[in-house]
């Protein structure tokens, strides 16, 4: 058995042992973050079908739980292990041609911090615990974001720190009254005596962990730190942020609703916001002229259309979110990356500043096109896949309010696509402006394409998929048990 | 306008609040409820063998959530030195202190770090231990650093410690899990004799990192908000 916690130690060790040796080995430092990655993809994968047999509980310290700090890794633990890493090491490929200057170690060191707060978010069996990495994975995601030192950076880091900061507090508060309440700290623990808890009290705890999590989930109200700081940060950083760091937030939050306070009538709620969250961040997205902007606010739409997914209150809309969330980090990542080097290459944020780049940079448009594609739900991509099993789990309800927010979803599809497609038309036009402009260096380009390998061919492996999500589903919809623990 | 709707939302908040918490700060203890505390408690001196219960909870029973804390630091510290750039160049003109602001903060310096490694070494027996100890240590650098023009800091010798400290905590931890007890973080030292300085296994090293890590890192903010524009 592979032990799960190496998923945290190795890239928090990394992390130090670049500090330590940064002096010395100077740039060369991002091979051991490439070492670090690798590793972390390997073990991950190596858990998963474990995982899938029976979760893992390992206890640390030794100390058993409740008393002790322990991981609890079921399939979801695992699957989103995979989805980390494996982007993680992707976007790392990318940043070795993307990332230049002097004190490159401390964005590989911020780096590997960002990927252990998610691992430690998605890995964590104890509610404490998964506030501390909550964190270190805020923290280094306000740093990243203003690493450049630019004007619009830092401004976006501020803004993102303090609504981030305010956010963390009424975590705390929602952990301390937890502990108060309940006495204990362990997630399946408290699963058990949740129940026990005085009703007002109860919905007080949730309201305050949803609203302090959803300030990293972006759900509509508290998201206004997005835009600014998924369009400034670095583009491997957006693609991070937009690939992965948000989805993780949100499926603590829903694992939360689920499986530890099972509180499902909060659900009808949640997907209320989830269909406005869509919708605002569609439409914000149609009247943006810069290329970041644009894909921070689609990102906004997607957690809303992944949110509605997974509020369904069904096996089948947990699962069907997920495979959006999968078909979000792969297409959202290429949008991402390659629009880094179109920044790069043209200095330019402006879409229209693109004209006719095709010409110019074939292989990114062309990567630019799949991950459109595939965001919008076109067949034979994934997510076309994705979004088909979310409108079915939606319909499948049978309640006119899902119906009527179907109808809401596919309307911002429609939007999505013209400011979409409207993109794709300014980079094929042929009378381009645009001139001595060179394609992307190779390793990035790899990196895309990798990326674009997830959603061709995802098709092809979808019951393997669907297996797998389908097992995190079947976990999140169960309730939390002391007795799986032990 | 504005502001009575504000403080009439605000007022509400507070009153919501108010009432659903009433309990909150007046502990009931007539609620039959197993709390993790109260057992720690009673058990922590005997599996553990520090005699300081506090930290029997930080460094053992939730160490990995003070690993997660260190790291939080390390955090802060290097995003303070990724935004506050030296500036490469001496401060135009730097206020001459007087001499006996000079002598006494450097006759200051050796007892508050000796004092601080005190605090750090005593962590298992009495209050204190590695993060205010490092602090205690920081203090004395930043007395140094505001009374004196020119220092020889070394940065460099700061940033090798704070990975070195890390690093020995996560190899602490390590070693743990390959031992017999197959856990992170596991106590694998012999608990030695109860309430003395050599007790309590690895929890005295790991106050003993945690020390050197909080010193290093807060030293290393001080100095980069110093030289920064």
């Amino acid at each position: 058995m592979v032990n799960p916690i190496l998923l945290i130690i190795v890239p928090l060790g990394t992390a130090f042992l670049i500090s330590l040796t940064a002096s010395f080995l100077k740039n060369s430092t991002k091979y051991l973050a490439l070492l670090a990655m690798i590793a972390n993809v390997w073990v991950s994968i190596k858990l998963l079908p474990e995982v899938m047999q029976h979760s893992i509980n390992v206890v640390i310290a030794g100390v058993k739980p409740p008393l002790g700090i322990n991981l609890f890794v079921g399939p979801s633990g695992a699957v989103f292990s995979i989805l980390i890493s494996a982007a993680g090491l992707l976007i790392l490929l990318y940043s070795f041609k993307y990332i230049e200057g002097d004190s490159q170690h401390k964005y590989y060191t911020l780096f590997l911090l960002l990927i252990t707060g998610s691992h430690g978010m998605v890995l964590t069996g104890d509610v404490f615990n998964l506030f501390v990495f909550f964190e270190i994975l805020a923290i280094s995601s306000y740093i990243l974001v203003g690493y450049e030192g630019k004007r619009n950076g830092l401004e976006a880091a501020v803004k993102y720190l303090i609504l981030g900061s305010i956010g963390s507090v009424l975590i705390l508060v929602a952990v301390a009254l937890i502990y108060q309440e309940a006495g204990t700290l362990n997630m399946a623990d408290l699963a058990d005596k949740f129940g026990m808890i005085d009703p007002s009290k109860r919905l007080m705890i949730l309201v305050f962990f949803i609203t302090g999590m959803g300030v990293e989930a972006a759900v509509f109200p508290l998201n206004s730190w997005l835009p600014d700081a998924h369009s400034s940060a670095p583009s491997s950083i957006s693609a991070m942020l937009s690939g992965f760091v948000i989805e993780v937030a949100l499926i603590v939050i829903v694992k939360f609703v689920y499986s530890i306070f099972a509180m499902t009538e909060i659900l009808g709620f949640l997907s209320l916001v989830a269909v406005i969250t869509l919708l605002v961040g569609e439409f914000a997205a149609f009247k943006q002229a810069n290329i970041k902007r644009v894909l921070a606010y689609s990102s906004i739409g997607q957690i809303g259309l992944i949110l509605f997914a997974m509020s369904l209150n069904s096996t089948g809309g947990i699962n069907a979110g997920l495979m959006q969330i999968v078909n979000h980090t792969a297409s959202k990542s290429i949008l991402f990356l390659v629009a880094g080097f179109l920044i790069v290459r043209t200095g330019s944020y402006q879409i229209s500043d693109y004209r006719g780049i095709a010409k110019k940079m074939p292989v990114s448009a062309f990567f630019f096109v799949i991950g459109v594609l595939s965001l919008l739900g076109v067949p034979p991509f994934f997510g076309f896949f994705s979004k088909l099993a979310i409108i079915i789990a939606a319909l499948h309800t049978g309640s006119i309010f899902n119906t009527v927010m179907v109808f809401l979803v596919l309307l911002g599809t429609v939007i999505e696509s013209i400011y979409f497609l409207r993109i794709i038309q300014v980079m094929y036009n042929r009378d381009g402006i645009v001139d001595s402009v060179k394609e992307a260096p190779f390793l990035p380009l790899l990196a895309i394409a990798a990326f674009a390998v997830v959603i061709l061919a995802g098709f092809l492996v979808l019951p393997q998929i669907t297996g797998y999500t389908g097992g995190v589903a079947s976990e999140i919809v169960r309730k939390m048990q002391m007795a799986q623990v032990f | 306008m504005r502001k009575v709707i504000s403080f009439l939302l605000l007022a509400g908040f507070v009153f919501y609040f108010a009432t659903l918490t009433g309990g909150l700060l007046i502990p009931d203890s007539s609620a039959d409820r197993s709390s993790v505390g109260l057992d720690i408690l009673s058990r922590s001196a005997d599996e553990t063998g520090s005699a300081n219960a506090v930290t029997s909870v930080v460094v053992l029973y939730r160490g990995f959530d003070t690993l997660g804390e260190v790291t939080v630091l390390f955090l802060a510290a290097l995003g303070i030195s990724v935004f506050m750039k030296s500036t490469g160049e001496k401060r135009k003109k730097v206020l001459d202190q007087s001499f006996i602001l000079k002598t006494g903060s450097r006759l200051l310096f050796p007892l508050m770090f000796l004092f601080g490694m005190y605090i750090i070494a005593h962590g298992h027996l009495s209050p204190g231990g590695g993060f205010p100890g490092g602090v205690i240590i920081a203090t004395g650098f930043f007395v140094i650093l505001l009374t004196s023009e020119s220092v020889n800091f070394n940065k460099t010798l700061m940033s090798v410690l704070e990975g070195l400290a890390g690093l020995s905590f996560i190899g602490l931890g390590v070693v743990g899990l390959l031992g017999p007890g197959n856990s992170f973080l596991q106590n694998f030292l012999p608990l030695g004799t109860f309430n003395t300085v050599f007790s309590a296994g690895i929890i005295p090293l790991i106050y003993a990192v945690v020390g050197i890590k909080v010193g290093a890192e807060l030293s290393s903010v001080v100095y980069a908000m110093k030289e920064s524009k």
